[in-house]
């Protein structure tokens, strides 16, 4: 069959066009009937085409593939491509754009399953879902569709402030409230602001790992993108937690949110050093990563280890199997927006800002669903 | 047909330019150079011994084993003058795959293992078909493959890692226990000194060299590389050499993916971002040239250890991450330009 294959190229190569390719789609079939002198001059075009059909399932694929995603999100919204205007009758049915910047994180793909779990318990609430794939300009396209669509409210976690201010303002002064989440925009043109504060988590877990210490031990810290944020916060709210008392971070590496990075770094701090009391991870992955590494040294019943984010499957299921002692949760306000979002469309007040606390989860109180800390 | 006599030339001319030069001046040899560089380094930065402990070499190498095995894969592909960008996201497929398989499903070993396989030889048939039948760029064909293998593996796995913890249809979360694969691939052999990944890795070194040293497609490849034109009159089946290449490549992928699971316990769809790049440049820092033709399973390896060791080095010594980025940009670069020596 390869054989055969490799014939028909090397006769193609030839001067003599070859009419007859098997396994060609009709069209480049009759671009090849079209010329007729030279195969030089059909073979440029031929190749163009091929790649294009080379190219097609991938793209028809991936805008499939995020259609499914979002139906599997929201099978309520029914089909989010149509967002058709709906009839903005208010009490009887408010109609709902969510742009999520993007659906590769679990964390986010959570927040919008949270959204869906409490919109669904409201009726007369329907969420339209919309993934920009971590394409800012494709998320401010949406928000501008949400608006000709004139839903009755757009709730937003957008991919960066600066190209989605605009947007917003717009969709504001056209009359649809906007609540913002997770990640803020400039300015205050917009509804409401639901989002958690990452140096109060990481301050949350340095006073909780003081205390399990007490007050006095050798922790490896390995942080999250130090270029971003979230990995900043997270580290200079344990670094305040831990100020005056004797925990010394023994060793600190970048493990830019990556598991196999985390195990990488973990295995460097377990040959360097032969004592170590816990292991503080800027993410549940990286705490996990850190764990695998002890494990496999021998040394995981030496050192406790502590993660952050706390998504159900995640690092509640890992202290729930006793591999972290603790995680502290990075709440995803999806709750959160659809109650302000109610507010809203009944003409109550809501505050501008609304900053979401913390749960820590451990072994023992992980089956009550964890407790509120450093609020 | 213009620029191939040239390429032969200039073949020839490197080549007998080697057998003149002393043992230290071939591909290997600046190769080793490298990488006593690179241990040199790490004896004088030791991170207060932790060089000299046994278990830094035994984790170095496990942590090079997946980045190892993707290198060899590519090699072949290299060497016919191709290229695979895609083995990051079928990594992460057979990831998700197996993940799936072996933990959700909770299948057997000897049949996750070669399902997942086939899954990778699936997606380098795909890709090397569209390449070597279709004369589509490798460049082109496997970025394709690269944007199409991780829409299929978040697809599968629904966007979330496929972790030991399985929703239940009610929102609450059973356990399962890790799977025996999955324990026994990321499991230490000999007393806990050598990992079974990188037992792995060796055996995927040892295959290629016999298949690119001993067998007909390696010469074939070669062959390609050099002049392809030439070889196909020749009379070598060069759609299907080709096609095998890619094949290879996403075969060892797939081990990789395998590997990856294990490793992490989980199939993550958001694994292998950015392995292609260097894998590349593990195939690069060894000789292999870019441009085919040139190049060996051997100089691979020699490039796996370089850069396993200078990850290991910067790690050990807590370099942050900004130094370390340029450190390793610095490094490749004085490799490559030694070794580029070799054609003048």
């Amino acid at each position: 069959m390869f054989g055969n294959f490799s014939l028909n190229r090397s006769n193609g190569r030839s001067t003599v066009p070859q009419v007859s390719k098997p396994a060609v789609s009709p069209i480049s079939k009759s671009a090849s009937r079209t010329t007729t002198a030279d195969s030089q001059v059909w073979k440029p075009a031929l190749q163009q085409i091929l790649i294009l059909i080379a190219l097609a399932p991938a793209i028809l694929f991936l805008t499939g593939c995020n259609k499914s995603n979002n139906t599997a999100q929201a099978p309520a919204a029914g089909s989010p491509q149509s967002a058709a205007a709906p009839a903005p009758s208010p009490g009887q049915q408010f109609v709902i754009g969510m742009s999520q910047c993007n659906l590769g994180e679990p964390w986010r793909v959570q927040m919008n399953a949270d959204i869906k779990a409490a919109a669904d318990k409201h009726p007369e609430l329907k969420v339209i879902f919309k993934n920009a794939a971590n394409d800012t300009l494709q998320q401010r396209a949406q928000v501008e569709e949400f608006v000709s669509a004139k839903v009755n409210l757009i709730i937003i976690s957008p991919k960066e402030a600066q190209p989605l201010t605009e947007p917003v303002a717009e969709a504001i002064q056209a009359g649809i409230p906007v609540i913002v989440l997770d990640r803020k925009l400039l300015g205050t043109n917009y509804t409401c602001f639901i989002g958690a504060d990452n140096k109060k988590i990481g301050k949350a877990a340095g006073e909780w790992i003081v205390k399990t210490l007490g007050g006095k031990g050798n922790v490896v810290e390995l942080m999250g993108l130090q270029t971003s944020t979230p990995g900043q916060d997270r580290h200079s709210g344990f670094a305040e937690a831990i100020a005056g008392t004797d925990i010394k971070v023994i060793f600190s590496a970048d493990m830019q949110w990556l598991e196999p990075n985390a195990r990488q770094e973990m295995e460097s701090a377990l040959s360097r050093f032969d004592h170590i009391d816990l292991v503080y991870a800027h993410n549940d992955d990286g705490a996990h990563g850190a764990y695998l590494a002890a494990q496999a040294a021998g040394r995981d019943k030496q050192m406790k280890f502590v993660g952050i984010d706390a998504l159900p499957q995640e690092g509640v299921a890992y202290v729930r199997q006793g591999i972290l002692s603790a995680t502290f949760q990075y709440p995803t306000g999806g709750a959160q927006a659809i109650d302000t979002a109610l507010k809203v469309l009944h003409g109550e007040q809501v505050p501008k800002e609304i900053t979401l606390g913390t749960r820590l989860f451990t072994k023992d109180n992980v089956d009550q669903g964890g407790e509120a800390v450093g609020n | 047909m213009t620029a191939s006599p040239n390429a032969e030339t200039q073949r020839s001319a490197a080549n007998s330019g080697n057998a003149l030069s002393r043992a230290v001046g071939s591909p290997g040899g600046r190769a080793f150079l490298a990488l006593v560089f690179v241990l040199i380094l790490g004896a004088i930065f030791n991170g207060d011994g932790a060089f000299f402990k046994f278990g830094t070499h035994r984790d170095t190498l496990r942590e090079a084993s997946v980045y190892g095995i993707l290198a060899c894969g590519m090699t072949p592909i290299i060497i016919s003058g191709g290229i695979d960008l895609s083995v990051g996201s079928v990594l992460a497929l057979t990831a998700v795959c197996s993940a799936m398989m072996a933990i959700h499903w909770n299948w057997s070993g000897w049949l996750v293992a070669p399902l997942s396989l086939l899954v990778g030889a699936a997606c380098g048939l795909a890709s090397g078909l569209v390449t070597a039948r279709l004369v589509v760029q490798p460049f082109i064909a496997t970025l394709s493959m690269m944007v199409l293998a991780r829409g299929l593996a978040k697809y599968a796995s629904g966007g979330m890692k496929v972790s030991t913890a399985i929703a239940n249809p009610d929102g609450t979360y059973r356990y399962v226990d890790v799977p025996p694969l999955f324990r026994m691939v990321d499991h230490r052999i000999l007393g806990g000194n050598l990992s079974v990944v990188t037992v792995i890795f060796a055996v995927c070194v040892a295959l290629a060299w016999l298949l690119m040293g001993k067998h007909c497609w390696g010469r074939y490849l070669y062959a390609i590389g050099g002049n392809e034109e030439a070889t196909r009159f020749s009379g070598v089946p060069v759609v299907l050499v080709k096609t095998l290449a890619y094949v290879f490549c996403g075969m060892y992928a797939a081990v990789a993916g395998i590997c990856e699971a294990a490793q992490e316990q989980q199939g993550d769809p958001e694994a292998g971002v950015g392995y292609e790049l260097m894998a590349i440049a593990m195939v690069v820092i060894g000789g292999t040239s870019l441009m085919g033709g040139r190049g060996g399973i051997g100089l691979t390896l020699l490039g796996v250890l370089t850069i396993g060791y200078l990850d290991k080095i910067l790690s050990i010594n807590a370099v942050p991450e900004a130094g370390r980025l340029m450190l390793t940009g610095v490094i490749i670069v004085v490799a490559v330009l030694t070794q580029r020596r070799k054609r003048t």
